[in-house]
C-alpha cells in the first residue's frame, strides 16, 4: 500500500441520530459498495479517502464516522474537537432524526469551539423515498424545509442515497470545497494542536530530497 | 517511544556521505595555500558556508518525516554524525548499528569522542593564528586527526612540514594533494573555461576574456608557476593515491582563482578561434579535441608538467581525457539515480506511513483523546473529596496500576502447532486473554490478517527478498494498527458498561497486552525466517532487512504498551 500524495487532510465529522445511515454513506463514499445490514457503529470509527476539488488540489479526508446511540453520546463528544467539518445526517424518511439536527448543530459547535466548522445538512435514504407520488408517501422530511432551515443557519443542504450512490460523493466534495475555500481567504489556517487541518506529509518526501540533489549539483559543477 | 525505521537508517547515511565530500573538499582547497596565499579569504568563507551546510544537514532529515519525531534517540544520533563531518567513528558506528543491546552504551561513548574531536576540529579552523605551536611535531596530530591538524599546520609553514612528510615513512597517505590537484584542476578549468568561450565565440571571444579577465601578462605568469611547480614537484612523492580522491571532486570557487587558467587562456583563446565554428556546433568529439589540445599546450608551457605526469603513473598515451572525466561524471549520476530510487523504496515501506494507512494513528489519537477526558474526570472528583478520602482514592488508582504491570517474560508455552493452526490458536489465546473483560472484542480482523500473511508465505511462489520484506514491514504496521483499534474499541465499551469489574478488567488487559506483543514478534520472526531460506548471493541486504524487521517489531510492541498505558485511566474510573 503506497501512500498517494496530497496537499491536505481535512478532518471532518459525520454525527446524527442513530441508524440513520452515517455509516452507509461513508462505506459508499470510500468504498463504493452498499450493505443491506451493518452493526450499530462502537463509539468512533474512521475512514479516509483522498478527493480533488475545483483547481485541482488534493484533499484526503479523514473522516470520522460516530455512533449514534444514546449511550455513546458520552464519549463521542471527546472526538468533536479536532474537526474542520461537521456533517448533519439526518433520514429523510425519520421526522425525528431531523427533527433533532438543531441539538447535533449545537453540541457540535460547543465542543469544537473555539473553531468554527462547516455545516453540512445531509439527508439520507432518498432511494426510500423516490420521486414517484406512492413512494414519496415515506418521506417525512420535504426537501424544501430542509433547505430553508439550512438557509436559515448558513449550511450547505444536500440529499443522498448510499444504495444508489447519489449525491454521496458532491457531499463531502462540497465541505472539502468550503474548507479550502476558507483556507484560501484566511478564514482558517493549518495551527500547530489543532489536526481539523494539516498539510499533506507525504510531497515533502519527493521535495526534500530533491533540495538535496541541487546541493550536490550545486558543489560540484562549474 | 518508537523507535527507528527504515527511514532513519537512510537518513543516517545521507548524513554520513555529506559531510565525507565535504571533508575532501578542504582537503582540496587547502592545499592552495601553498600556491596562492590569497586563497586565504576564500578559505575561511568556505569554512563558513561548510559549517551552515552541517547545520542544514542536522535539520533535514527530522523535517523530512513528521513521524519521526517521536524518536528522540535516533535524533540524536543524526546530530552527532552531522556535526562531525570528518569524524571516522561515525563511520564504524553506523557500519555496525544493529539492535545489540550493547549499542546504546556504544553509542553515548561514540558520541562523547565525536564532541570532543568535534571541538578540536571546528574551533582550529576558526582561530588560525592560535595554533602555530601545535606544528612542532606536524607527525603526531597527522596520526590522529588525518585531515584537520594536517590543513591547519601547512597553512603556518608549508615547507617545514613538507619537508618533514618527505622524510617519513606514511607520506604516501598525506603528501602532495597539491600536485595531484593542480593535473586535475587545469582540466576543469579548461573545461569549464571553454564552455563559457563557445557561448562567446560568435561576440569575439578574444576581446571579451582579455578584458575580463585582465590578466597583467599571462605568458609571464605561466613562467613563473612553472618555476614554482617544478620546485615543488621535487619534495613529496608517492602521489598516486590521492589522484583518484581528487579526480571525484574539483572546488569550483578555487580553480576560477587558480594561476592556470591566466596562463593559458591567450592560447586556448587562438585555438578556439582556429577551431571556430566546429566548437560552437558542440559535441563530445570537439570537445575532446580541445582537451587534448589543453594538455599539449600545458605541456609545451610546463616543463614540470612532464615530470608530474611521471610521477602520478600517467603514460603519455594515457591521457586523462575530458570524455574520460564525462563518463565518470555520466557514471556517477547514474550511481545517484539508483541510490535515489533506493530512497524512494524505502518510502514505500515506510512503517509509521502504513500504520497511518491502516488507521492506526487515528485509533490511538482517538483513544489518547478518551484517555485524557476520563483523566479529567479522575482529577475532578479527586478535587471535590476530603484529604483522607482523596488519600484513598489514589491508593486505589495505584492498585489499579500495579495490576496493569506487565509479567516477566515467560518463555513457556512453545507452541509446536503447525503453520496452518498459527492463527486459531492466536485467536483461542486472545479469546482465553480477555474472557473476563466482559466485552465483545472483534478479533477476526487480526486473526484474519495473520492468516492472510501465512498463507502468503507458504503459497510457494517464487519470492523475492524485497516483496518479503515489503509484506513483513506492512503486516507489522497493520497488526499494530488493528491492535491499537483493539484498545480502543476496548476503552469505548469499558466506559459505556453497566457494571464494572475493575481488576478483571486490568487483569484481561494485560493478558491481552501479553498475546500481542508475543503476536508482533511471532510475526516478525516468521518473515525473516522466509527471508533467511531465501537462496540470494546478497547476503548484506538479507541482514539489513532481517534487522529492520526486527526493529519494527519492537516499535509495534511500543505501540501496543502505549496504546495498554492509555486505557489505564479508562480501567481506574472504574474503580473510583
Amino acid at each position: 500500500m503506497v501512500d498517494p500524495i496530497f496537499d491536505y487532510q481535512f478532518r471532518l465529522i459525520l454525527i446524527g441520530d442513530s441508524t440513520v445511515g452515517k455509516s452507509s454513506l461513508l462505506k459508499y463514499f470510500t468504498d463504493g459498495k452498499f450493505a443491506e445490514l451493518s452493526d450499530p457503529t462502537v463509539g468512533v470509527d474512521f475512514f479516509a479517502r483522498i478527493i480533488e476539488i475545483q483547481d485541482g488540489t488534493r484533499i484526503k479526508l479523514q473522516l470520522w464516522d460516530t455512533a449514534g446511540q444514546e449511550r455513546f453520546r458520552s464519549i463521542t463528544k471527546s472526538y468533536y474537537r479536532n474537526s474542520v467539518g461537521a456533517l448533519l445526517v439526518y433520514d429523510v424518511s425519520n421526522r425525528s432524526s431531523f427533527e433533532h439536527i438543531p441539538l447535533w448543530m449545537m453540541e457540535a459547535k460547543r465542543h469544537i469551539e473555539p473553531h468554527r466548522p462547516v455545516f453540512a445538512l445531509v439527508g439520507c435514504k432518498l432511494d426510500l423515498v423516490g420521486s414517484d407520488n406512492k413512494s414519496e408517501s415515506r418521506r417525512e422530511v420535504s426537501c424544501e424545509e430542509a433547505r430553508l432551515f439550512a438557509e436559515e443557519n448558513g449550511l450547505h443542504h444536500i440529499e443522498t442515497s448510499a444504495k444508489t450512490g447519489l449525491n454521496v460523493e458532491q457531499a463531502f466534495v462540497l465541505v472539502a470545497q468550503e474548507v479550502y475555500n476558507r483556507i484560501q481567504t484566511g478564514e482558517y489556517k493549518v495551527e500547530d494542536g489543532w489536526d481539523g487541518i494539516k498539510t499533506g506529509f507525504n510531497r515533502p518526501n519527493g521535495t526534500d530530497f530533491n533540495l538535496l540533489e541541487a546541493e550536490a549539483v550545486h558543489s560540484t559543477c562549474c | 517511544m518508537a523507535t527507528s525505521d527504515s527511514e532513519d537508517f537512510e537518513s543516517a547515511d545521507e548524513g554520513q556521505n555529506t559531510p565525507i565530500k565535504k571533508d575532501r573538499k578542504e582537503r582540496l582547497s587547502s592545499s592552495n595555500y601553498t600556491e596562492n596565499s590569497r586563497e586565504l579569504d576564500h578559505k575561511t568563507k568556505k569554512t563558513q558556508s561548510s559549517s551552515t551546510d552541517t547545520v542544514k544537514n542536522k535539520e533535514e532529515p527530522k523535517s523530512s518525516d513528521g513521524w519521526d519525531d517521536f524518536d528522540i534517540g535516533d535524533d540524536e544520533i543524526l546530530v552527532a554524525q552531522n556535526a562531525v563531518p570528518s569524524n571516522t567513528h561515525v563511520l564504524q558506528s553506523n557500519k555496525n548499528e544493529t539492535i545489540d543491546s550493547n549499542y546504546s552504551q556504544d553509542k553515548t561513548t561514540k558520541k562523547s569522542e565525536e564532541t570532543k574531536s568535534k571541538d578540536t576540529g571546528w574551533d582550529d579552523f576558526d582561530d588560525w593564528g592560535q595554533d602555530d605551536n601545535t606544528i612542532e611535531d606536524p607527525y603526531k596530530p597527522i596520526q590522529t586527526q588525518p585531515t584537520r591538524q594536517e590543513t591547519k599546520s601547512i597553512y603556518p609553514d608549508i615547507q617545514e612540514v613538507t619537508e618533514k612528510l618527505a622524510n617519513t615513512t606514511t607520506t604516501s597517505t598525506t603528501g602532495g594533494w597539491g600536485w595531484g590537484w593542480s593535473v586535475d584542476s587545469i582540466l576543469t578549468t579548461a573545461t569549464a573555461g571553454i564552455s563559457t568561450l563557445t557561448n562567446q565565440v560568435s561576440q569575439g571571444i578574444s576581446t571579451v576574456l582579455e578584458t575580463s579577465i585582465g590578466a597583467p601578462d599571462p605568458e609571464e605568469l605561466a613562467r613563473q608557476t612553472a618555476k614554482e611547480k617544478e620546485a615543488k614537484a621535487n619534495s613529496p612523492d608517492g602521489l598516486e593515491s590521492n589522484i583518484n580522491t581528487n579526480n571525484d571532486k574539483v572546488d569550483p570557487k578555487s580553480t576560477s582563482d587558480a594561476f592556470p587558467f591566466r596562463g593559458l587562456i591567450s592560447e586556448v583563446t587562438k585555438f578556439v578561434e582556429t577551431t571556430g565554428t566546429k566548437v560552437i556546433s558542440g559535441g563530445l568529439g570537439t570537445l575532446e579535441t580541445i582537451g587534448k589540445k589543453t594538455m599539449e599546450v600545458l605541456q609545451d608551457g610546463d616543463p614540470g608538467l612532464a615530470k608530474k605526469r611521471a610521477l602520478l603513473g600517467l603514460a603519455p598515451d594515457e591521457k586523462p581525457v575530458l570524455s574520460q572525466i564525462l563518463r565518470e561524471a555520466k557514471a556517477k549520476a547514474d550511481e545517484d539515480d539508483r541510490i535515489r530510487e533506493e530512497k524512494k523504496e524505502a518510502k514505500e515501506v515506510h512503517y509509521e506511513n502504513l500504520f497511518d494507512d491502516f488507521e492506526g494513528l487515528v485509533h490511538l489519537e482517538a483513544l489518547e483523546m478518551l484517555s485524557r477526558q476520563v483523566n479529567m474526570r479522575i482529577e475532578e472528583r479527586m478535587r471535590g473529596l476530603s484529604p483522607e478520602k482523596r488519600q484513598d482514592l489514589k491508593e486505589t488508582l495505584q492498585q489499579v496500576a500495579e495490576l496493569c504491570e506487565m509479567p516477566e517474560d515467560d518463555e513457556d508455552d512453545n507452541d509446536p502447532s503447525e503453520d496452518t493452526f498459527k492463527s486459531e490458536a492466536f485467536h483461542e489465546r486472545l479469546q482465553t486473554a480477555t474472557q473476563d473483560l466482559g466485552l465483545k472484542l472483534q478479533f477476526q480482523p487480526i486473526v484474519k490478517q495473520y492468516t492472510e500473511a501465512i498463507d502468503w508465505l507458504s503459497s510457494g511462489g517464487e519470492l523475492t527478498e524485497k516483496q518479503v520484506y515489503k509484506r513483513a514491514v506492512a503486516s507489522l504496521a497493520q497488526a499494530t494498527a488493528l491492535s491499537v483499534e483493539l484498545y480502543h474499541k476496548a476503552g469505548e465499551m469499558l466506559l459505556v458498561k453497566p457494571r464494572r469489574s475493575t481488576a478483571d478488567e486490568a487483569d484481561a488487559l494485560t493478558q491481552m497486552t501479553a498475546v500481542l506483543t508475543k503476536h508482533v514478534s511471532e510475526l516478525a520472526t516468521l518473515f525473516t525466517e522466509k527471508l533467511n531460506e531465501l537462496q540470494t548471493e546478497n547476503t548484506e541486504q538479507i541482514h539489513n532487512y532481517i534487522t529492520n524487521i526486527f526493529l519494527e517489531a519492537g516499535n509495534s510492541s511500543t505501540y501496543i504498551q502505549n496504546a495498554f498505558q492509555l486505557a489505564l485511566p479508562i480501567l481506574q474510573i472504574g474503580a473510583v
